[in-house]
């Protein structure tokens, strides 16, 4: 194989040893005292005193070094060793900070600017999808950095909603698996417009087979980027939880949007609200909170309010429904999604009246249908 | 010495001609039979055997060799005892050969000299160029639908050896009489709620509109399924002797059972095998569930669980109503006109396809749904969510329309597409410029607009257009209007949950 030589050695050798395989806090173990190509050197001899039983030995071998440096050079991931100069200050400050940071984009964006963490679930509704990049696109015009998985679900509306405003703030994605991992086209597509504009951050090397747990693991890296963490829509004991723990460990304010107590989707958020999370209606609460966490920091660029986010407009200015069965169809209508055959029952008009006044309210932005289901439109 | 008697053998639903040499001369007593006989066949040695010696007829202790002919035709089944048995005699001078002249044989022996019923007697006489045909007494009607008067009814060998020596007169045909009294068909008056899926079945049933019900478990996508033949029109008699002789064939229903004016239903388990559904297999090929379901119903439950080959091998028929089935020995069309009707999950936890409410992982969700293939989904005219019923529906929700009242108006309607010369408006087509039918300006407005937002295809257009021709149809209006096409429009909404599977 061919070594290019586009890594300095202490990159290079901080690539090879997350490539081990090791947790996160053994990785900050091998580090620990040692520079990299000397962990690198007493792990292969097993000799390193983090690693006793020499359980990594046999990986460390040089082929290891060069499958993750042609990856890396594959896929334009550029690699930060803690300590380095350029490694993000506001996450090395972390007490949980990776060791050894993958990263396509500018990682320097984060530094001058307030981050919000927007997180959620993937199985979403569209009432979770449409706050979230709402949300979104706000923080953005305001110029805070949306920090968020690169999920499906919350976290791409998220992303693309910020992605959506021309000359916004950037926004940092944090990925639970290598920068090379195959997923669905949406989600590369997703994946390479934020290195265009903002950064994607991995603690995974590229070229390595990623295990399920780090996708929890690295909600933590969120929590520690974030000064406020959003959660628009969540189950049970979803995902999302995670990140929560992670900031109330740090710190961080976390707040939670409200949901229809009906919707599963919205479980795990109203009972953060109930915990004492702080609700959120739109991004003026958020910025409400942002604000306030970022007061005693001079080295943060406060959010900028548009005068355009003030809640009083915006809303109430639809037009109201052109028929009377539009508006009987409207006000059988909810905003927990209902089947086709439940709007028609609580209307009491026959089907094709039904059908054609929700193609008409649709239209007019009343109402919104997706996969069969049918909910009122949330002014 | 020689005998050749005519007979026929099955070849997928239809009869081939046979011609069953015997030949009987001095040497070894043995008994040969050649011309690709299959295992069946090749023991009819020792049932004609018996069947002869326990009828007091004689066995002759020569040599004797029987050729099907011809001979590059697998001849399989019992149905070819009879004519060897005869042609035995025949060729040992134990009846004279002018007793058989013109004569073709049908049917299996016992070992007691009974003639049994064979699978597919109506095809095989169709095959049969003969001035009567001899067959078992059990399947005569069946024989007679096609043959007529040409049929000559027997319980046993010596009854037949006796017939043919003008000793005694042929038996009757058993009339076919009234046909049995169908099992009654389930009613759409059992079914309380379900407005949505109720008008999605009518519609199905009027303009063949293949139909998907997307649903949780318990939101009764079976029971309103199972409805869906009840309003179909009768069959009509030539669709009704196609069902027939495709189900003798198969050997599916009690042989000899009477022509029946329902079209049939079929719900095959999403663990039959390939070719349980498609046709085929290696003793003789027999048709699948989807010919079975020919003029009828096919009923694919949990969709998603069906095995990829078997969901692509339904596109040919769907297409072309005929399944083509290839095998080394050749291949064999099988008439497959049926109507589809899908139902699954949303997706593999069925937590029902609430928004927000699935709990399964991107991965899992992607891999069930990528199974349908979205060829295969383009097929269903309609696709419906169905979510579980109301409490007080179940209880006390208004009875709809029974299945009698909607099979009329289904009647009505396809009296209209007949009008037009299509069968169903499932099969118009919109190529021609001047289309059977002109949309309204608002209903031409309508698709234009969902046609620009992209959320309806050039292919779906056409589709909608047909559905929507049927509503118009059903509800007697003059022409497609804006609500129809919205009403065509929502009754295929639960497509998109399903394209979902791919990128998005």
């Amino acid at each position: 194989m061919t070594s290019a030589t586009t890594l300095t050695d202490q990159h290079r050798y901080g690539a090879g040893l997350a490539a081990l395989g090791a947790s996160p806090g053994m990785l900050r173990k091998f580090l620990d005292g040692y520079a990299p190509a000397e962990a690198w050197e007493a792990i292969a001899r097993g000799r390193h005193r983090a690693d006793p039983d020499r359980r990594y030995r046999d990986k460390a071998v040089p082929r290891t070094l060069d499958t993750v440096e042609s990856a890396c050079a594959r896929s334009g991931v550029s690699v930060k060793v803690l300590g380095d100069a350029d490694y993000p200050p506001t996450l090395a400050a972390d007490r949980q900070a990776p060791a050894v940071l993958f990263s396509t984009g500018d990682v320097a964006v984060v530094e001058t600017r307030p981050r919000v963490a927007v997180v959620g679930t993937r199985s979403a509704t569209h009432y979770g999808l449409g706050v979230a990049a709402e949300l979104g696109r706000d923080l953005a015009r305001a110029g805070v950095v949306v920090v968020s998985g690169l999920a499906l679900g919350i976290d791409a509306a998220a992303h693309a909603g910020a992605l959506g405003v021309e000359a916004g703030a950037p926004t940092v994605g944090v990925l639970g698996a290598p920068h090379d991992a195959v997923t669905t086209r949406s989600q590369a597509a997703l994946r390479d417009a934020l290195g265009a504009r903002g950064a994607v951050l991995s603690e995974i090397p590229p070229g390595v087979h990623s295990a399920r747990w780090w996708f929890a693991v690295r909600n933590r890296v969120m929590a520690a980027l974030a000064h406020v963490v959003v959660v628009v829509e969540c189950h049970h004991r979803g995902g999302s939880l995670h990140t929560v723990a992670a900031a109330l460990a740090r710190g961080v304010t976390v707040t939670a949007v409200p949901g229809s107590v009906r919707s599963p989707a919205s479980a795990g958020t109203n009972r953060l609200l109930v915990e004492g999370a702080v609700p959120v209606r739109d991004v003026d609460d958020v910025l409400t909170a942002v604000e306030l966490c970022v007061v005693t920091r001079p080295d943060i660029t406060p959010p900028s309010r548009p005068p355009s986010l003030n809640r009083s407009s915006g809303s109430g200015r639809r037009a109201p429904p052109a028929t009377a069965a539009q508006s009987r169809v409207q006000r059988a209508l909810d905003h927990d999604p209902a089947t086709l055959e439940a709007v028609v029952r609580r209307s009491g008009l026959p089907l094709g009246e039904v059908a054609l006044a929700l193609e008409a309210l649709a239209d007019a932005g009343l109402a919104v249908g997706a996969q069969g289901w049918w909910s009122r439109r949330s002014g | 010495m020689l005998a050749s008697i005519p007979s026929a053998t099955l070849y997928g639903v239809d009869g081939r001609p046979i011609s069953v040499e015997v030949h009987v001369s001095a040497g070894l007593p043995g008994f040969t039979i050649v011309g690709l006989p299959d295992a069946a066949v090749r023991e009819s040695r020792d049932r004609v055997r018996a069947a002869l010696l326990s009828s007091h007829l004689s066995w002759p202790s020569r040599r004797v060799t029987v050729n099907l002919a011809p001979s590059g035709i697998r001849k399989s089944g019992a149905g070819l005892d009879l004519p060897i048995a005869i042609g035995l005699l025949v060729a040992a001078d134990v009846v004279p050969s002018r007793c058989v002249e013109r004569t073709a044989f049908v049917g299996e022996l016992g070992l007691d000299g009974s003639l049994r019923p064979v699978p597919g007697v109506a095809s095989l006489v169709a095959a049969i160029d003969a001035e009567q045909i001899v067959v078992p007494a059990a399947v005569a009607a069946e024989a007679a639908l096609v043959a007529g008067e040409r049929v000559r009814p027997a319980s046993t060998v010596a009854e037949v050896v006796a017939a043919l020596q003008g000793q005694s007169p042929w038996a009757e045909i058993a009339p076919l009489g009234a046909p049995k009294t169908e099992t009654k068909e389930p009613d759409l008056l059992e079914v309380r709620g379900q407005l949505v899926a109720r008008r999605a079945l009518e519609i199905a049933a009027a303009g063949g509109h293949h139909l998907l019900f997307v649903g949780a478990p318990g939101s009764g996508k079976t029971m309103l399924a199972t409805r869906l033949p009840g309003i179909l029109p009768d069959l009509t008699r030539d669709e009704s002797l196609e069902v027939l002789r495709i189900h003798s064939a198969a050997g599916s229903t009690a042989l000899g059972a009477a022509l029946t004016r329902r079209p049939p239903f079929r719900a095959p388990h999403h663990g039959a095998t390939e070719v349980g559904i498609v046709g085929g297999g290696t003793s003789w090929l027999r048709p699948g569930e989807i010919s079975l379901a020919h003029a009828g119903v096919l009923f694919l439950d949990e969709l998603g669980e069906f095995p990829a080959p078997v969901l692509d091998a339904l596109r040919q028929p769907l297409e072309e109503h005929v399944i083509r089935v290839r095998r080394a020995r050749g291949a064999i069309d099988f008439p497959a006109r049926f109507l589809l009707v899908g139902a699954m999950n949303p997706c593999p936890c069925g937590e029902g396809g609430l928004p927000g409410s699935c709990r399964c992982s991107d991965v899992m969700r992607r891999r069930y749904l990528r199974r349908l293939s979205a060829p295969l989904l383009d097929r269903f005219d309609l696709a419906i969510s169905l979510g579980r019923p109301d409490v007080e529906d179940l209880l006390d929700g208004p009875p709809g329309d029974s299945s009698a009242v909607v099979a009329a108006r289904v009647s009505r309607a396809r009296a209209l597409a007949h009008d037009r010369g299509v069968r169903c408006n499932s099969e118009l087509r919109f190529d021609t410029a001047d289309g059977p039918s002109t949309l309204s300006a608002d209903a031409a407005a309508l698709l234009e607009r969902r046609l620009r937002s992209g959320t309806l295809s050039a292919r779906g257009l056409h589709r909608v257009r047909r559905v929507a021709q049927t509503i118009a149809d059903l509800d007697g209006a003059p022409g497609v209007d804006e609500r129809q096409v919205a009403e065509a429009l929502q009754l295929r909404s639960a497509r998109s949950t399903l394209m979902a599977g791919e990128g998005q």
